[in-house]
């Protein structure tokens, strides 16, 4: 089973990678997070870890972040090892965890000027950068509000500007939008892209909304600890996006004939919008969905055709869907696994 | 520079926030004219060097004089280990992780939160010395200076020990009953309410006091920093003069390098 599908790039491939990451692996009792992973991000690049909850995003994240020690491999920002250089590594580093971070019982200026004073940045470009990032993020006019007082959004902005005040060269933000309104989401990634255009930026971003990485120039899925895919999202959905039939059978006698008919053929329907016994056929050419209907057709309650999107590159690397999974034992395992890593012992 | 604007932050952020909170200002207001006034104040005449009307020995100073000097520690020792408090903060709502990511030295993280809770403890301790009217103790400013550098020290060791509960409490509400659990009996056993008479030989001690509770007050170290501020504000020393100081900043060396161990680890 192990690594069989597993694309792993050879280090050294991309000659400017400014993130290099070897042979990663971690576990968390016998749970497996993190199963060799390999992968290499330019410089400048808004690359995305695409994954269900637990696939191992978050632990990937805190590795480079240097507060979680790998069992195996390696992993070096801008050429610092981050197990060895932990702290030049974090120099160049700005980080937007999952889990807010702020201290609500500062103002939002006092934690933006408590950041610069803890990475050193020197008193003028401090002020000045604050007054710029404030803008950014529109938050000018809550500059001297207790952070307490500020919606979820506001202060996920309030982290984003904070990650960007020192010389971060490498900004790392873990599922940055989850738990937000979509318009919100929206703001966000406006924010990512407008500050990708003001000044040369790496960003890594995780998430597990399938439509907010279509704007990334690179996408890697990543599922039960292990890289599925690295390419562009054209590229992705080229290669394994195919045109998905969508069809909810009659009865339990049809869905059984279908799955006769079509070996392949996925039940993946689970969680909160699933549970409907859809059934998901790989459009193998322009008139598979003709054939189809000629042989169910009278026996099908509804059917619909995808046409290629990274929701269906997921579906046809991992063979489930991304969203609505309920957090499952393994997610929980992890969960465990993070408070223990930083919270016991 | 830079590290010393970094330490900065930490200390002055440990500041603001508790400066922020109205309850631990009510309590370290609260806490010492309760002592001060209502228990000294009340028990100030029964304090005297007679038993059945024979004077066993001469005290120099009334009750209220004796326990002002302690009751400074009370309030050192009740904000500083509730100062830990943050560290559980920062844990459970993720400000430690900002911290961590960032480039400065643990050590250096530790220092600056515990130089924050310090300044904070020592500031409830000046409180007390408002009362020092009503208490009977005329101040210098030689004591006074003498005894802030004492009670510096001891905020110091008395914040670390906090930080070192703090690692091993998982929740508030635990750290709550902990640390109550913690500090009465190291108060109530620093010979801060009743004296172990100078006068008398250990022998003779152990006539007037059992031998178990002399035993604990000899052995906490805190007796000996209520011994020491004794000393800077009554001029009174129930040890040697020496030996207050000492302990006090053995106390703030030894846990700092535990904490900074235990801060290390997780």
């Amino acid at each position: 089973m192990h690594g069989t599908d597993t694309i792993r790039p050879a280090t050294g491939e991309i000659s400017d990678a400014i993130v290099r990451v070897d042979g990663l692996s971690k576990r968390y009792g016998r749970t497996v997070a993190l199963d060799g992973v390999s992968l290499e991000i330019r410089t400048n690049e808004l690359f995305a870890l695409l994954g269900p909850n637990g696939a191992g995003k978050t632990t990937l994240i805190h590795i480079l972040c240097t507060i979680l020690a790998p069992d195996s491999g390696t992993a070096a920002l801008k050429g610092c090892d981050v197990v060895r250089q932990p702290r030049m590594a974090r120099r160049h580093l700005g980080v937007v965890f999952q889990e807010p971070s702020v201290d609500d019982r500062l103002t939002v200026f006092e934690n933006l000027n408590f950041h610069g004073l803890i990475y050193q940045v020197p008193a003028a470009t401090r002020r000045q950068r604050i007054d710029e990032l404030l803008a950014l993020v529109e938050l000018e006019d809550w500059r001297h509000a207790l952070v307490r007082s500020l919606s979820s959004g506001m202060k996920r902005r309030v982290e984003i500007a904070r990650a960007l005040i020192h010389d971060s060269a490498v900004l790392i933000l873990d599922e940055p939008t989850t738990g937000l309104d979509a318009q919100s989401r929206e703001r966000i990634w406006a924010y990512l892209m407008r500050l990708r255009k003001e000044r040369a930026l790496t960003i890594i971003v995780t998430t597990h909304y399938i439509e907010e990485v279509e704007g990334c120039d690179r996408i890697c899925v990543i599922d039960r600890g292990r890289i599925l895919a690295v390419d562009t999202p054209a590229a992705l959905k080229a290669a394994h996006g195919r045109e998905l039939i969508r069809v909810v059978p009659d009865d339990a006698a049809t869905a059984d004939a279908i799955r006769a008919a079509y070996p392949a053929a996925r039940t993946p329907g689970t969680g909160a919008a699933g549970g409907d016994g859809a059934i998901v056929i790989e459009a193998d050419g322009d008139a598979a969905a003709e054939v189809f209907l000629k042989k169910f057709g009278g026996r099908v309650r509804r059917l619909s055709i995808d046409s290629p999107s990274l929701e269906s590159v997921f579906l046809s690397l991992t063979g489930r869907e991304l969203r609505d999974q309920p957090a499952g034992k393994r997610e929980r395992t992890y969960a465990f696994g993070r408070r223990g890593g930083e919270h016991t012992k | 520079m830079g590290q010393l604007g970094a330490l900065y932050a930490i200390w002055l952020r440990e500041v603001k926030r508790a400066l922020r909170d109205r309850g631990q200002l009510v309590g370290g207001l609260s806490r010492p004219i309760l002592w001060v006034i209502l228990l000294g104040i009340g028990l100030n005449p029964y304090f005297r060097g007679e038993v059945y009307g024979e004077t066993r020995f001469v005290i120099p100073y009334t009750y209220l004089q004796f326990i002002f000097p302690a009751v400074i520690v009370l309030n050192i020792l009740y904000t500083s280990v509730q100062s830990a408090v943050s560290v559980i903060w920062d844990r459970e709502f993720g400000f430690l992780r900002e911290i961590l990511v960032s480039p400065m030295p643990r050590a250096l993280i530790l220092f600056g939160k515990v130089l924050g809770g310090a300044t904070v403890a020592m500031v409830h301790g000046s409180l007390v010395l408002a009362l020092a009217r009503f208490a009977d103790v005329s101040l210098t400013w030689a004591d006074v200076l003498h005894g802030l550098g004492l009670m510096f020290l001891l905020s110091f060791a008395m914040t670390s020990f906090g930080v070192i509960i703090a690692n091993h409490i998982r929740s508030f509400e635990g750290f709550g009953v902990f640390s109550n659990a913690v500090i009465l009996p190291l108060y109530f056993t620093s010979s801060s309410v009743f004296p172990l008479d100078p006068a008398l030989t250990r022998a003779q001690a152990l006539v007037v006091y059992p031998e178990w509770l002399v035993a604990l007050v000899e052995i906490n170290p805190l007796t000996y920093a209520v011994d020491a501020l004794r000393g800077a504000f009554i001029h009174f020393h129930q040890f040697s003069p020496m030996l207050g100081p000492i302990i006090i900043a053995a106390m703030a060396v030894g846990f700092f390098i535990v904490a900074l161990f235990n801060f290390r680890r997780s």
